[in-house]
């Protein structure tokens, strides 16, 4: 008997199967739920007015997983949703709806870089995914942050990182001034740009372009999820790694480390633990 | 608002490695003034230009010249600086404590910027040792720390519960006596009596040392004067019918990637 009721923002919610096991190292379901209540007062300011794409994996890591877009039909009506073109989402404000999720197994939470259900259709911020190709690491994509970090800043723009979680690292920058996504003057046009630029100064370490036979022994920097029909995982998301990763916000003093080759990879345990900050979405 | 730490690091003795961050201790409240035109009440814009030409010099032009006398310069590039700037030996960020002294020993002369250090993540358990012991054996360190591109000595010492840091002036940073004229150099023979009266005279102003009773008298009085001023006459500075400033940042990349492929090519 592992169904538990709970009451959260004066809502009852059932929470099922708390004792299944979703990751290798033992990690359950229940302790799962538990890092995303205590993560919660630092994640909910993020997916604020963003529609969410869940990834779940009800039978754990290691089974099939689902990308769930569209609101499961049986959700209680509270649940804030937007209609956008392709399907109506969820959008979590709260604790309620943020446990909604997690009893789903939403392991991840993959949002855009900007806030549809406040009718906010600019990004926030651009996204560089930084991806170690074969023969590289977190080691070579923290070098390439350095050079990303030099171009932007120079620029006026506030840049940050987050572990991806996964095997890269992942570059927010915050222009000066609110920009479209699209146009030529457009967080996409501009996000190749810097891409293909760092490309062409550093050809041995970096790559622009998506095709795997020329990632060999470089990171790519994947400009394309400036766009709004992108997700990108969420900073503080778990990751369904074969270890309970997160999307961690990391210091440029941990990332000049990493680039001196001291591994950047946290769990949901050391997540919790950090106070490195994340700023909120701007007003 | 919390203050934030303004350096990261471990401090090092020995076998004892404490991870800290290090939090500026003094601010400055000197007052600060803009500059405006006398009869328009706008801002005075400083604009840097040839002593020669008059005309003004773009920053890319501009290169630093050390003055040998006599109009010579010798020029230096920003790389021959970064070369020569202080790193530690390791490529870690390390206070490392090179001896324990008594503080008496060390004049406050040589004291140039407090700073508070703070423990980081894990390291309470071994900072706490540290205090202790200072305190103990009444003993300060005496540390070596690189903060930007300038290496300091510093002395750390006990404060309460918690470890201070002062950065020093180096030796030949401080102006000799013999300099100054009209330092004596030996002492004055005094009679006896003369010395009681004036011993006297120091025990009748004895007291105890209070930071706070002590204020800035001129800053507050200006403070009150622009206060006083504020609620009366305001110099609202004039708008300028100028459109607001677009910045193109597509023109601001471009440009910045064409240096960067400039300077690779040079």
């Amino acid at each position: 008997m592992s169904d538990t009721f709970v009451e959260i923002d004066g809502r009852t919610l059932k929470l099922t199967n708390l004792d299944k096991v979703l990751y290798p190292t033992g990690l359950t379901k229940g302790q799962m739920i538990d890092y995303y209540v205590r993560i919660a007062p630092r994640l909910l300011p993020q997916l604020s007015g963003r529609n969410i794409t869940m990834v779940r994996f009800p039978n754990g890591v290691n089974d099939k997983n689902f990308f769930a877009k569209a609101i499961p039909s049986h959700a209680p009506d509270w649940i804030e949703r937007v209609q956008l073109r392709d399907n109506a989402y969820i959008v979590c404000r709260d604790l309620s709806t943020l446990v909604f999720m997690a009893n789903l197994a939403a392991l991840e939470l993959h949002v855009p870089l900007h806030r549809a259900a406040d009718g906010q259709e600019d990004p926030d911020d651009l996204v560089f995914d930084l991806d170690p190709g074969p023969d590289t690491g977190i080691k070579e994509c923290c070098n390439v942050a350095l050079y990303l970090q030099e171009l932007l800043v120079a620029l006026g723009m506030d840049i940050r990182g987050k572990t991806s979680g996964s095997k890269g690292l992942q570059l927010y920058a915050r222009p000066p001034a609110p920009m479209p996504y699209a146009g030529p003057n457009g967080t996409t046009a501009f996000a190749k740009r810097v891409a293909e630029g760092l490309e062409a100064q550093y050809p041995a370490q970096i790559v622009a372009k998506q095709a795997k036979e020329l990632r060999l022994g470089k990171v790519l920097i994947d400009w394309s999820q400036n766009v709004s029909a992108k997700t990108t995982v969420s900073v503080y998301s778990l990751r369904a790694r074969q270890e309970p990763t997160v999307s961690t916000p990391v210091t440029w003093d941990e990332i000049e480390a990493g680039a001196n080759g001291t591994p950047l990879k946290f769990t949901f345990d050391q997540a919790l633990e950090r106070t490195v900050p994340w700023p909120d979405p701007p007003l | 608002m919390a203050a934030r730490p303004t350096w990261t690091g471990t401090v090092s003795f020995a076998l004892l490695s404490v991870p800290v961050k290090l939090y500026t201790a003094v601010r400055s409240k000197d007052i600060s003034f803009n500059q405006l035109e006398k009869s328009t009440g706008q801002r005075i814009k400083q604009k840097r230009v040839s002593s020669v030409s008059g005309e003004e010099v773009p920053g890319e032009n501009i290169v630093k010249g050390y003055d040998l006398g006599g109009d010579r310069f010798v020029v230096i590039d920003p790389e021959e600086l970064e070369a020569l700037t202080p790193r530690d030996a390791t490529n870690e960020k390390t206070i490392q404590i090179l001896e324990f002294v008594d503080q008496d020993d060390i004049d406050p002369i040589y004291f140039e910027k407090p700073y508070y250090i703070a423990p980081d993540k894990g390291g309470a358990r071994p900072y706490g040792l540290l205090v202790a012991a200072m305190k103990a054996t009444n003993k300060v360190a005496v540390a070596k720390i690189v903060m930007r591109t300038k290496e300091y000595v510093a002395i750390i010492r006990p404060m309460g519960h918690f470890l201070c840091m002062e950065t020093m002036v180096f030796a030949d940073e401080v102006v000799s006596p013999s300099e100054v004229d009209g330092l004596p150099d030996s002492a004055m023979e005094i009679a006896e009596k003369e010395l009681d009266m004036a011993k006297m005279l120091i025990e009748t102003t004895a007291g105890t040392f209070d930071p706070n009773s002590y204020r800035d008298e001129y800053r507050n009085k200006v403070m009150a004067l622009i206060e006083a001023k504020a609620a009366g006459e305001v110099y609202e500075m004039p708008k300028l019918e100028e459109a607001p400033k677009v910045i193109d940042l597509m023109a601001a990349l471009e440009a910045s990637l064409a240096a960067a492929k400039a300077r690779k090519a040079a």
